[in-house]
């Protein structure tokens, strides 16, 4: 496999110039497990509604704040819970990945009529 | 060439499509590889969105769903009791289209692996190199059970609207019953969930009438005198909510399996005797989506078997199908939450697959959920699970599970307005991270 690399890298370079996006045979660290926050924290860390926007974030901030949650011992808080799902390289990856993306706004498409906060009056 | 032997001629090659002896990246660069997904729910949207983000021009995807929208079962509980309408939950496929996705509405009725080509109504047929099933769940048929009359409620659209004009119609002092199937079925706090806010609705709208609870699960042999203690999941919460918040409404009955229907009288009949209703909602027990099990995916079982690692089917001649979402048999909960979660893991396996490589060795999942107990308050459950390549799957007889984190797994301290407000902003974000 890594002699395969090797020999790709030359080619993977020249073929960036004329397709604007491809398969990546290394994906970027911490990418998959940052988009396990995507479910309640938006696509790249954009979210919707009263939600923390992730993207763009200091990624010591982002790191120390889950390190406290992580060693927090207070279990009813749903994140304080999430955080402790994860080791601190994790955590440290998820932090560095969404430090590296830009912050903005998120796309909640043509179609997708959120679905509000209900008609709870009573 | 067989099983076998194409899978050894694949790993030499170190890609998924044996298109020829070159070098797979440059391939799927020349010839994109054609994924096609069935199932436009949570697993199914968020394959096609996640393998367009990251595969971009790399990849040729279509996905194929007979509806044209997709009306989620998250949040769907709040039509019942008219918090929501049914527009809200509903979803289409314009950004996935946007985003250059085939989407095809139609039938996905049988797969030919060997030759790689799904087979859709009137003999047509879908050439893929790979292919993700997420076909979500089907239903064990009940005798008597007649669906345009004792509605399940639990693929949401008109089925919802459907028990909601049964419940606005029941008159007051009427009877609901619901049963409640043996677990796995799809979203396991839901059914309490249900329980909840129809007797939230019926104190509020149809005074003195009774919510009666039939639960095929049984109560748990270490707490035999706890009949709460057959509850599936937040126990600490349903218990609290059948036994205090909702004490003279709900009749909570473990252990009570249903055999046979009468839709007509609207009576159902199980072990345990018949219980006649106003309004009867039966939750059937649940299995893998139809394709998948037609498709040879279950082994016999209910579930399909798989590599948490891919999704990818472990059965011999099996290999190019990946399953996600409830139709899939890792033991992770059955929800959209984590169907969302696991068609990322999916997607970030097909694509390393195409490029040659293998998928990533530490997949981590998570599920949360929030659930309304009364009009203004939530409670929520939440886990995170990570991949444990040193224990054996007893189903797939494979090394390598999906095992939850243990201090990850809890539920609310109690049901809060602040939690039934995060609920919507948690879903609105599970939707705009599945179909926008």
């Amino acid at each position: 496999m890594i002699s395969h690399h090797h020999y790709l890298l030359p080619i993977l370079s020249s073929l960036a110039l004329t397709i604007p996006v491809v398969a990546q045979a290394q994906p970027p660290a911490g990418r998959l497990l940052a988009a396990q926050c995507a479910q309640c924290h938006g696509t790249d860390g954009k979210a919707v509604g009263d939600m923390e926007n992730l993207a763009g974030n200091n990624a010591q901030e982002l790191f120390n704040e889950m390190l406290e949650m992580k060693y927090s011992t207070n279990m009813g808080d749903i994140m304080h819970r999430q955080a402790k799902g994860y080791d601190e390289s994790q955590l440290s990856l998820i932090a560095q990945y969404y430090a590296s993306l830009r912050s903005g706004t998120a796309n909640r498409g043509t179609n997708n009529g959120a679905a509000g906060t209900g008609n709870n009056d009573d | 060439m067989n099983t076998i032997s194409r899978r050894h001629f694949l790993k030499l090659m170190g890609a998924t499509t044996a298109l020829a002896a070159t070098p797979p990246i440059l391939k799927a660069q020349a010839v994109p590889p054609r994924v096609v997904v069935v199932g436009g729910g949570f697993a199914g949207a968020t394959v096609a969105k996640y393998l367009h983000r990251w595969g971009g021009a790399g990849v040729s995807i279509t996905l194929v769903e007979i509806n044209p929208t997709h009306v989620s079962c998250i949040l769907s509980n709040l039509v019942l009791n008219g918090s929501l309408g049914l527009s809200t939950i509903t979803f289409g496929y314009n950004t996935l289209q946007q985003n250059g996705i085939n989407v095809i509405q139609d039938q996905a009725v049988g797969i030919d692996n060997g030759n790689r080509k799904l087979q859709l109504p009137g003999g047509k047929i879908l050439n893929y190199d790979l292919i993700v099933l997420a076909p979500g769940i089907d239903f064990d048929p009940i005798p008597g059970l007649d669906f345009n009359k004792i509605p399940h409620a639990w693929k949401a659209g008109p089925q919802t609207t459907l028990l909601q004009q049964q419940l606005a119609a029941m008159p007051a002092g009427g009877t609901f019953v619901q049963t409640i199937p043996p677990k796995p079925y799809r979203c396991p706090p839901g059914p309490y969930e249900r329980v909840c806010v129809v007797a939230n609705y019926l104190k509020r709208n149809k005074p003195r009438s009774k919510v009666i609870v039939l639960d095929a699960n049984p109560i748990d042999p270490n707490f035999p005198q706890n009949p709460y203690s057959a509850i599936v999941a937040e126990q600490a919460t349903f218990t609290k909510a059948f036994s205090r918040t909702y004490a003279n409404i709900v009749e909570y009955h473990p252990g009570v399996v249903l055999q046979q229907v009468d839709s007509q009288n609207k009576i159902a009949m199980t072990d345990h005797g018949n219980f006649k209703a106003n309004v009867l909602n039966v939750i059937p027990p649940q299995r893998a989506g139809g394709i998948v099990e037609s498709a040879g995916l279950t082994h016999g079982g209910r579930w399909a078997l798989v590599d948490p690692l891919s999704y990818e089917s472990t059965l011999p001649g099996q290999s190019g199908i990946h399953i996600i979402g409830d139709a899939q048999g890792t033991g992770q909960p059955k929800s959209g939450h984590i169907a969302n979660a696991e068609a990322k893991v999916c997607a970030d396996a097909i694509l390393r697959l195409f490029a040659g490589e293998k998928p990533d060795p530490n997949p981590m999942t998570n599920s949360a959920c929030f659930s309304p107990i009364t009009a203004k308050t939530a409670s929520w459950l939440t886990a995170v699970f990570a991949y444990d390549p040193n224990t054996l799957d007893p189903t797939t007889g494979k090394m390598g599970v999906m095992k939850v984190v243990p201090e990850s797994s809890g539920e609310a301290p109690s049901a809060t307005r602040e939690n039934y407000q995060r609920m919507f902003t948690w879903a609105n974000n599970l939707f705009a991270d599945t179909f926008a």
